[in-house]
């Protein structure tokens, strides 16, 4: 049974007012087009002791909120109405010198992304040294030692070397570590957490989310977590905030809102949250009919550089994307292949449509390639791909219907004087009105150009769609519409599908077979039925341990880690 | 700094400098009308065309006269001058000391001034200040220096105010003050165009930095905004100017031919102009290799600097 990440409930009489409280907080930003409310009338107290759980997807005002917090505006944000108090004290009242000397010292931040919120060209070891010295007047010298102290407590193991290395000679997992040992540093009334796992790696998040835990143990420190991902929140806070349009929908202790959402939008939310235990998936085609495509030891090494190059530039150690990999796709089946970045994933979709040149063997339909150069349009039309961005993936200066028209003119698939219908009707299938053939992808939404990018794979009529990370630019419902879409496309057509990502509540949901990749290299494959069965790879192993599994209706959220497994 | 990088990028120096040299000779003594032609000119005997083809080896195959051109030139030997009977290296020697203190003039002038005009527009973006800089930026940069250098003559030097004297030169050593006089209007015509040029790059550079993640994340640790810019902002914003700077030596080179002739600044560029009307070829190349030379240990330095002030670039 694995530690739930929980403190002790405090009891009532140690927690007498709220360390931040917000009340009928309205702010909006002047734009062009006229006035946007962010944020409508917010009524939040955080208090010491339970982490509370600011839930929204993008463009709910949950970041908004931490900024008007941190009284970090820009210049365009109006301020309506309300107080932001912090013990007592009403922030929007204080001067500038006021708010610098509480930023960093009484509230502090832990960034999303640590590859960027740290400065590249700055020591480690500064960056935490000079909120130190900022604060609380300690010497450069004195703040170093404290700050070495401070990375020990987060669980690095030299930290005197950490503390002399430059960012880009730190892991994720390292950096995310200096970042919150710098809002821990002075010991401040809050830390807000903005998103600290999304940009990380699934185990590097799990171990991120138990020091969180830990430090809040030790420190005691008031904590306010914002996050997209519900499943996610129900595991570390107690209360939670569900944020929607500007607007605190709900709000309640985690159990209470997890098992019985009063309000629609809750419950829409927690619905589209994917749980391995609700398959969406049709069954398992029939095994027997053999591998539509296959690969057999196929390898891509990235350190292979012309000799000029290779003389001019830093000599690269080979640099394998993929490493000897061989694994099949049955026809009309969803192959599952999960890993963290850098793991080969993205690799081997881009070997799989011709995009990337490879050693070793590709098979499909009765034929062989061994080379980029030998595969076709036959095996392009066949063989589409879906990508994870698609406002990067569709011109933004062709009209949706040219879009799609696009494969159809191509391959010569249907009579030019049939295309338009063709293009309407596949619209329809991924429930787009027809009169979106005329816009422009810039005029759609995110969910919306994924289902476009989705209907242009589709087009081609191919007996294989790889959807590289399609949903993981996309919010929590979107997602889920994506990817029932995508099953219900697959059902109808009885294409073969390829589905890659880092989500593995979500390749649980849909996959008849996951691949699991390490390095580059394949380390497991089996039937979603195996997923828990003692022969998986320890990896696999440690991944699935990594992922929170969401609460679950019938149990207490805390406990509810059923069939998770053990942290290696 | 890793030594292998340093080699690295030296070897990558003297990669440029052979493609050049090789240019150098090409031109001036592959294509057709050869140097003799060139030097006696098309009503020419044909005994005279040999002899003097004989005197500048000039009958031996392209690939020997190559070599010994190189091997001399490696031992400091450009050959003489044809029109002044001199040697090349000792004509081009002087020229170069006086282009060069025009040129470190203009460059040290340019940095002084656009770094810092660039960061005070980024900081007050949107301000008066920064519309003012962004104007004189475009309006500098769309000037070209002979048109720069007659306003500054007519303005300055011209007898209505006389500030300063409108042409020659007066070497450092003898007299700082008379070379100071004399190297300001020159100098400012061909730092005019580099500074708004550069202006803008520090601005536009420093305006990305100050969007950044991690300049929001030192201002919300509490720093204040001097420290934000100077310790934060400033180290990653000026990268990208340095190397913008080493590419725009390659406009100063050739600006300072036209600023030298207008200017009557006895540097390379008016060597350079009197060597071509005169057919000097040996001039011509010595001439054209150590621009080409300064340019490509110019980049060498920026490369330097900007290992110095990104970490990033340092140990690869």
């Amino acid at each position: 049974m694995e530690r739930a990440i929980v403190p002790p409930v405090p009891d009532a009489a140690q927690a007498p007012a709220p360390v931040l409280e917000i009340r009928d907080y309205t702010l909006g930003y002047n734009t062009p087009a006229g006035r946007f409310e962010a944020l409508k009338s917010i009524d939040l107290q955080v208090w010491r002791g339970p982490t509370l759980g600011l839930v929204g997807e993008s463009g709910s005002g949950k970041t908004s909120l931490a900024w008007a917090i941190m009284r970090y505006l820009p210049e365009n944000a109006v301020e309506n109405s309300g107080t932001i108090e912090l013990s007592g004290e009403n922030l929007r009242a204080k001067s500038v010198p006021e708010i610098l000397a509480i930023r960093g010292r009484r509230i502090s931040m832990v960034f999303q992304d640590p590859s960027t919120s740290l400065n590249p060209a700055i020591r480690l070891g500064d960056q935490i040294a000079e909120v130190l010295v900022q604060h609380r007047g300690l010497t450069l010298k004195e703040a170093r030692g404290e700050g070495e102290a401070l990375l020990a407590r987060t669980g690095i193991t030299r930290p005197a070397d950490m503390m002399l290395r430059y960012p880009h000679e730190a892991s994720g997992g390292e950096k995310q570590r200096v970042v919150i040992a710098t809002a821990f540093a002075c010991n401040p009334e809050l830390i807000i957490f903005d998103e600290p796992t999304t940009a990380l790696d699934i185990i590097t998040a799990r171990q991120i989310l138990e020091l969180f835990g830990r430090l809040r143990d030790e420190t005691g420190v008031t904590a306010l977590y914002i996050s997209h991902d519900l499943g996610l929140v129900s595991r570390i806070a107690q209360d939670v905030a569900v944020i929607h349009d500007g607007v605190i929908v709900e709000r309640g202790s985690c159990a209470s809102i997890f098992k019985a959402p009063r309000q629609p939008y809750t419950k829409a939310l927690l619905a589209a949250v994917p749980r391995p235990d609700l398959r969406i998936a049709p069954p398992a085609p029939d095994a027997s009919a053999g591998d539509l495509l296959s690969v057999e030891d196929v390898s891509v090494n990235y350190g292979n550089a012309p000799a000029l190059l290779r003389f001019l530039s830093p000599p690269r150690a080979d640099a394998y994307g993929a490493r000897s990999v061989s694994l099949g796709v049955r026809p009309g089946e969803i192959l599952g292949i999960v890993g963290e970045s850098g793991s080969g994933k993205s690799t081997l979709a881009k070997v799989l449509v011709g995009l990337q040149t490879f050693e070793g063997r590709l098979s499909f339909g009765g034929r062989a390639f061994t080379s980029r150069r030998m595969i076709d349009r036959d095996y392009r039309r066949a063989v589409q791909i879906v990508f994870q961005h698609p406002d990067a993936s569709l011109n933004p200066r062709q009209r949706i219907g040219t879009i799609l028209s696009r494969p159809l003119r191509l391959y010569d698939l249907v009579p030019p004087a049939d295309i338009a219908a063709r293009v309407r009707a596949l619209l329809e299938e991924v429930l787009l009105d027809a009169d979106f053939a005329a816009r422009y992808p810039h005029q759609l939404s995110g969910g919306e150009k994924q289902r476009v990018a989705i209907a242009r794979a589709f087009a081609a009529e191919p007996s294989l769609v790889i959807c590289d990370e399609i949903t993981s630019s996309l919010d929590v419902s979107v997602q889920a519409s994506v990817a029932r879409l995508l099953i219900e496309l697959q059902r109808r057509t009885g294409t073969a599908c390829i589905f890659i990502t880092h989500d593995l509540n979500l390749v649980r949901q849909l996959a008849h077979r996951i691949a699991v990749m390490q390095h580059g290299k394949l380390v497991d494959l089996f039937d979603i039925a195996d997923v828990t069965s003692d022969a998986r790879d320890a990896y696999t192993r440690s991944l699935l341990a990594a992922v929170p599994i969401p609460f679950d209706a019938e149990t207490d959220p805390v406990t509810s880690e059923a069939g998770a497994g053990n942290m290696p | 700094m890793s030594p292998s990088y340093l080699a690295r990028r030296l070897s990558a120096v003297l990669l440029v400098l052979l493609i050049v040299t090789f240019a150098v000779f090409a031109i001036t003594t592959i294509l057709p009308g050869n140097a003799a032609v060139m030097i006696l000119g098309e009503y020419a005997t044909e005994d005279q065309l040999l002899a003097l083809e004989q005197r500048l080896g000039l009958d031996r195959p392209w690939y020997v006269q190559y070599l010994s051109w190189i091997a001399n030139i490696l031992q400091g030997d450009f050959g003489m001058s044809l029109r002044l009977s001199l040697p090349v290296s000792e004509v081009v020697g002087d020229a170069f000391w006086n282009s060069a203190s025009l040129a470190v003039t203009a460059l040290v002038t340019v940095t002084v001034i656009a770094i810092p005009i660039g960061i005070l527009a980024a900081l007050k973006r949107g301000t008066i200040a920064d519309l003012g800089i962004s104007l004189l930026a475009y309006v500098g940069t769309a000037f070209p220096e002979f048109v720069t250098a007659t306003l500054l003559l007519v303005f300055l030097a011209g007898p209505a105010t006389g500030f300063f004297p409108a042409g020659g030169f007066v070497a450092p050593n003898e007299s700082f003050a008379g070379f100071v006089s004399h190297v300001v209007l020159p100098a400012g015509t061909l730092s005019l165009i580099l500074t708004a040029h550069i202006a803008r790059q520090v601005r536009s550079e420093m305006l990305d930095v100050l969007g950044s993640d991690y300049i929001r994340a030192a201002r919300l640790k509490g720093l204040r905004e001097r420290t934000v810019v100077r310790r934060h902002a400033l180290p990653n914003s000026l990268a990208p100017a340095v190397a913008v700077i080493s590419l725009d030596i390659g406009y100063l080179l050739g600006g300072i031919i036209v600023v030298e002739e207008i200017f009557a600044w006895p540097g390379l560029g008016r060597l350079l102009i009197l060597a071509l009307e005169n057919r000097d070829l040996p001039v011509i190349q010595a001439i054209t290799l150590l621009l080409a030379t300064v340019y490509a240990l110019s980049n060498l330095i920026s490369d330097i600097v900007i290992a110095a002030l990104d970490p990033r670039v340092r140990y690869e």
